[in-house]
């Protein structure tokens, strides 16, 4: 298999798994989620890294989930490329040149309308 | 240091605002035969010569912003809750979750410019998207930026 055919359908399923998982993963992580939507938490205030998700508290400052998100969308996106190359070739090709657009602009509006709440406090 | 960092995302953001608009001009508004004024000029160019640039600043301008974040986060974001600029923070979330998509659709933009003049529709929305997406984060780090920097 040469590295075109993997980039067809790889990249475009890593692009897909990472944006469907990355916005419900910012839009339903939690002090109190009973699921770990970010793969580590950083703590800048006192520069220090924990495993899964981890509120913050007045010792140890806020939290930053961002990173975490990141790595746990990227590990998903990863997955859904292994997944892809497992799929017919010529059957998914056209699924996935329009998956790689469509998903993220769904994701976009997800995540707009999840954030809308900061526009109107 | 962190006011050189800021200073040095700012100036990419530049270059990458401007690369992302010529290649979207390029794309959706592509010059023809005998135009020849200045609008037609910036319009005038070979799409796929843009999508490596844009690829370098994107990834660029992502690891400066993810290394300023912290400071942000300590600084800049507490002083917003407390004089209640929910929208300011807003901006920034909205920013901070379309960049971290928009990363992630890099290796796919890549691909599907480099099998060009096939897909032409796909290549044309994810250039879009990119634009879109360049194009409100600079103009919400900005906003997020005069409202509190990061000093």
């Amino acid at each position: 298999m040469n590295m075109s055919k993997i980039a067809s359908r790889a990249f475009p399923a890593f692009a897909i798994g990472f944006a469907l998982y990355y916005a419900p993963a910012y839009s339903f992580t939690g002090a109190n989620s009973t699921f770990t939507w970010p793969l580590f938490t950083y703590f800048p205030a006192v520069d220090q890294w924990n495993w899964g998700l981890v509120p913050g508290n007045d010792t140890i400052g806020p939290p930053m989930w961002w990173y975490g998100w990141i790595a746990s969308a990227a590990l998903v996106g990863l997955v859904c490329a292994a997944i892809s190359l497992l799929l017919p070739e010529r059957a998914t090709e056209k699924l996935w040149a329009t998956m790689v657009w469509v998903v993220p602009i769904v994701m976009f509006l997800f995540l707009w309308n999840w954030e809308r709440v900061w526009f109107s406090l | 240091m962190i006011t050189f960092l800021l200073v040095l995302h700012g100036i990419f953001s530049v270059f990458l605002l401007g690369a992302v608009t010529h290649h979207a001009l390029g794309v959706f508004w592509p010059r023809k035969p005998g135009q020849n004024d200045f609008v037609a000029r910036a319009r005038g160019l070979n799409p796929m010569g843009y999508v490596q640039a844009i690829i370098i600043l994107y990834v660029i301008e992502f690891t400066l912003g993810a290394i300023l974040y912290p400071t942000y986060r300590v600084l800049a974001r507490p002083p917003l809750q407390d004089l209640q600029l929910t929208y300011v923070i807003g901006l920034f979330e909205v920013k901070e979750n379309f960049a971290a998509i928009v990363l992630a659709m890099l290796p796919a933009y890549w691909y599907f410019w480099k099998k060009a003049p096939e897909y032409k529709t796909t290549r044309a929305a994810i250039t879009g998207i990119i634009f879109v997406v360049v194009w409100y984060n600079m103009i919400a780090g900005h906003l997020v930026n005069n409202a509190r920097g990061l000093l």
